[in-house]
């Protein structure tokens, strides 16, 4: 096909799409009950990145408690609400709202901002146009994936109007404390609505990963194989797999626990409780633990895959080299989503399960290390004789990486059960657990932001700031979270309100400052992240249709795709990462772009004749 | 300055080791760091090498190459005899630290029973032997569990006469397995003493098995690891190490204030000492 017939197909196709989009919809269904998965993409981003800052304050509470014990909050202290300082006006916090507090910053960053972002988020941005197709496969159930969104925030943050405040048993919600709350049944306290928006989270996750597993299977472009998918879409498509099979178990144990703190039925909770004879009894708290874990460990894996697959390709891209043994990475991601499914019991080694039980989950979990190294080999193997620009999705990208493989590494202490023994329930896990999922998804989250931002909104990000934005994060992360660990090898306990009635962590209390100031400048140096999002959104320059120069589907689109995603059709000849091709002027081989190549000692070469062969890799 | 760059030898946080199999969770921890420190200096070694070398040149191209098996298989297979060895060796611990089967022979037994928000402890007195209560008669003593009677004793049973119980506070003797079957009244609480680098969750309905042997007498702290509540981080003890006869004298103290207390009244449940422990410093 010629260019020139090839530019007028693509304007017939866009004028089309124009014609089609502009006359059928009011403008409710464009903006706000959207099904296109673009639109649901940004609702997504801006509900995570508004819970995002939600989470942050909280965070900011629990830390500003932890370094100044007993000291008033500074600036809002004299306006917080009454029930959640000592005496009106005092701005010291409570135990009992720390307690709260710590539940709602767990709950709040895990289901709805790291999930909607990696999964609601890129999943839907990513899926249909990674793909070459028009939309997802199942629009309505995508929008409603979104929908349920709004509503389970509010049912959560409903909780600060009950009786007994906010949820306040921790994001694990571990009965009988979630499950017991004092109340009269039929009382709807906040840990009855907690329970009820995870479930209403839990349900939209669902949607949105059948709708993936469909549209992946289903709606790729002429000619793509399954392995020239990018890593972005199989982290994904294996993601959503997980997310359909784990789920629906958190929703059964979910469900149990709604019945036991709002109809005081008794499935966790054993018989004779000193402090309630109102229960019938013989029921079992570990199993509870046993359900929770069972998802929130694939939980985890929901929460980084995505951006193992977005950090691959933006490495790729900007290290303008093919992404280092791709089906290696493959194989590794759903080598981690099986063993994601075997190791829950990681998490229970001190609960009181069976340490037979231990011995098994401590070897599954351990040999989760070996694909987690695998995919870190591969990407410094990226990195390898590459041409490596670095602009701040690459320098995010390259921060997951580094800081994957510090909460990697701290990982395999915690598997290790006897060693175990020790830092279990210590701030040793939270550094762990921040240093993955902060340090891990976060930044992977930002990388994928601003690589994509001039796809989502034809305007490309500011560099400066945003390279700023990097480094203020990098450095305040550190000093906020690396400190933990040696709060937890000093004993220091997490979820405490106090750390100075202990004798044995009066000694820590400067580590806690330097943590507490760490975090402080972390929070506000988000600022600079949703200040260059909207400013760029007006000021920021146009984007071109590729500015990454990059072999995806997606820069096939138009600079800023509309209703339909594609003004041409689109034929998939190679995989998705062939960079500095030989024999070839630009460095760079789309996807889309005809033409033949074969495979020769791993490298790829062009093949002048034949151009009907599909590319070969 | 210093104390800043200690955050980097993790090795010098723990707080002192008083229990005999401390060391060997200790030196575990120690192999693991020494590995990760190692690995650490490796990947980000590489990592900072490529992107200096590799970085960005007008005239430069990316080298295309898809990647190669046997690398991978050699790194599939080296990470793989690395960790499994590291969870072989920590499984033999493992099993020694907290398999009920592999439980020493207890030269003290204590009952141990958490609330919201303490800890409530019952010794068997001079007999070494304990009525009838929830543990030893799970089947019909867990039903007088209450309130004031935590641990379900049946005072009708004459071994219950010398069982004494401590609240918030509890002695051992130094060089001796203490063997502790813990359970909690309420939620859940986890049994954590740092300095023995125990650590167990107790759950209502069910008794823990816990052990230590401590080889250092003085005194140390107890503390609540698991979120039981607002209260959560009040929930703390004191716990003496006492040389043999130190310990005996104040378990024969503590009985014939235990006796003294029933006898008047034989039906009566035990009293328990409810002296709030002072912290150390105050």
């Amino acid at each position: 096909m010629s260019t020139a017939t090839l530019e007028h197909a693509a304007d017939t196709a866009h004028d089309h799409g124009q014609e089609h989009h502009h006359h059928d919809l009011p403008w409710y269904r464009k903006y706000i009950f959207s099904t296109d998965h673009k639109v649901i993409a940004k609702q997504f981003m801006l509900s995570s990145l508004f819970f995002l800052f939600v989470g942050g304050a909280f965070a900011l509470f629990i830390r500003w408690q932890l370094a100044y014990p007993g000291q008033p909050v500074p600036v809002i202290g004299s306006i917080l609400p009454d029930t959640w300082v000592t005496e009106a006006g005092s701005g010291i916090i409570t135990p009992e709202f720390y307690a709260q507090l710590l539940t709602m910053h767990g709950s709040i960053m895990i289901f709805f901002v790291i999930i909607p972002f990696a999964v609601g988020m890129f999943g839907n941005f990513c899926i249909p146009l990674m793909l070459g197709t028009d939309d997802m496969a199942l629009p309505r159930l995508n929008m409603w994936s979104f929908w349920l969104v709004p509503p389970a925030g509010l049912v959560m943050m409903a909780g600060f109007f009950t009786q007994t405040g906010y949820a306040a048993a921790g994001w694990t919600s571990y009965p009988p404390l979630s499950a017991q709350t004092g109340l009269d049944a039929f009382t709807i306290s906040g840990q009855t609505l907690w329970t009820i928006s995870i479930f209403l989270v839990g349900f939209s996750s669902i949607m949105g990963a059948v709708n993936y597993v469909s549209t992946v299977l289903n709606k790729r472009a002429k000619g793509m194989k399954l392995f020239d998918m990018p890593l972005t879409v199989w982290a994904l498509f294996i993601t959503a797999i997980i997310i359909t099979l784990g789920t629906p178990v958190l929703a059964a144990g979910l469900a149990m626990l709604f019945m036991d703190n709002f109809l005081h039925t008794s499935f966790f909770l054993p018989d004779n409780l000193a402090t309630s004879q109102k229960y019938f009894g013989g029921g079992q708290p570990i199993l509870f633990q046993h359900v929770f874990w069972f998802y929130s460990h694939p939980a985890v894996y929901i929460m980084i895959l995505p951006l193992m697959g977005i950090v691959s390709d933006v490495m790729a891209t900007f290290s303008r080299k093919p992404v280092y043994g791709y089906k290696a990475m493959v194989f590794a991601i759903a080598g981690i989503a099986f063993l994601g499914f075997v190791v829950w019991g990681h998490h229970m080694f001190q609960s009181g399960m069976n340490p037979l039980l231990g011995t098994t989950f401590m070897l599954s979990t351990i040999v989760i290390a070996v694909p987690s190294s695998i995919k870190v080999f591969n990407w410094l193997g990226t990195l390898w004789r590459g041409n490596i620009k670095f602009s701040s999705a690459m320098l995010n990208a390259l921060a997951f990486v580094s800081m994957f493989i510090i909460g990697g590494l701290s990982g395999v202490f915690m598997a290790s059960a006897p060693v175990d023994i020790y830092i279990h329930d210590t701030y040793f896990i939270v550094a762990h657990i921040h240093y993955v999922l902060f340090g891990g998804s976060l930044f992977g989250i930002f990388a994928g932001i601003y690589y994509w931002y001039p796809k989502m909104y034809g305007k490309m990000l500011n560099e400066r700031l945003g390279r700023q934005h990097f480094i203020l994060t990098f450095i305040t992360f550190n000093l906020t979270f690396f400190p933990m660990h040696v709060l937890g090898l000093g004993g220091h306990m997490r979820r405490i309100y106090d750390p100075n009635v202990y004798d044995f962590l009066k000694g820590l209390s400067d580590i806690n400052e330097l943590v507490t100031i760490g975090a402080i400048a972390l929070g506000f140096s988000q600022l600079i992240l949703v200040f260059n999002v909207l400013w760029s959104l007006k000021f920021g320059k146009k984007a071109p249709r590729n500015p990454w120069r990059a072999n995806t589907l997606e820069w096939a689109a138009p600079e800023h795709p509309g209703h339909g995603n594609f003004d041409r059709d689109i034929t998939v000849y190679r995989g998705p990462y062939e960079f500095g091709v030989e024999g070839r002027q630009s460095d760079y081989w789309p996807q889309w772009e005809p033409g033949a190549s074969k495979t020769i000692n791993h490298k790829t070469v062009v093949v002048e004749d034949d151009s009907r062969t599909f590319g070969a890799h | 300055m210093d104390r800043l760059l200690s955050i980097f030898d993790m090795l010098v946080w723990f707080p002192e080791n008083i229990s005999t199999f401390g060391h060997e969770l200790d030196n575990l921890f120690a192999i693991i760091y020494w590995v990760s420190v190692a690995i650490f200096f490796l990947t980000f070694g590489v990592m900072g090498y490529f992107l200096v070398k590799y970085r960005y040149r007008k005239e430069a191209r990316g080298y295309n190459y898809h990647g190669n098996n046997l690398v991978e298989i050699t790194w599939t297979i080296l990470p793989t005899i690395l960790f499994a060895s590291i969870g072989l060796y920590s499984d033999d611990i493992w099993e020694r630290t907290k398999y009920s089967s592999r439980l020493p022979q207890a030269d003290v037994k204590v009952l141990v029973m958490g609330k919201q928000y303490g800890w409530q402890f019952l010794y068997p007195g001079a007999d070494g032997k304990f009525g009838r209560n929830a543990y030893t008669d799970r089947d019909n003593c867990r039903k007088l569990i209450s309130m004031t009677n935590p641990f379900g004793i049946d005072s009708s049973d004459a071994a219950s006469m010398d069982d004494f119980t401590t609240e918030n506070q509890f002695k051992v003797p130094v060089n001796a397995n203490i063997v502790f079957h813990g359970s909690s009244q309420d939620v859940l609480h986890s049994f954590f003493l740092p300095h023995a680098r125990v650590k167990q969750d107790v759950v209502p309905g069910t008794w823990m098995n816990i052990w230590c042997n401590l080889f250092k007498t003085g005194k140390y702290e107890l503390a609540c690891a698991e979120l039981c509540g607002g209260g959560h981080y009040s929930m703390r003890a004191e716990y003496e190490v006492l040389s043999k006869s130190a310990y005996e004298q104040w378990v024969d103290k503590k009985v014939s204030e235990a006796i003294a207390a029933r006898s008047p009244q034989p039906v009566a449940a035990p009293v328990a000492d409810t002296t709030k422990v002072a912290s150390l410093t105050k």
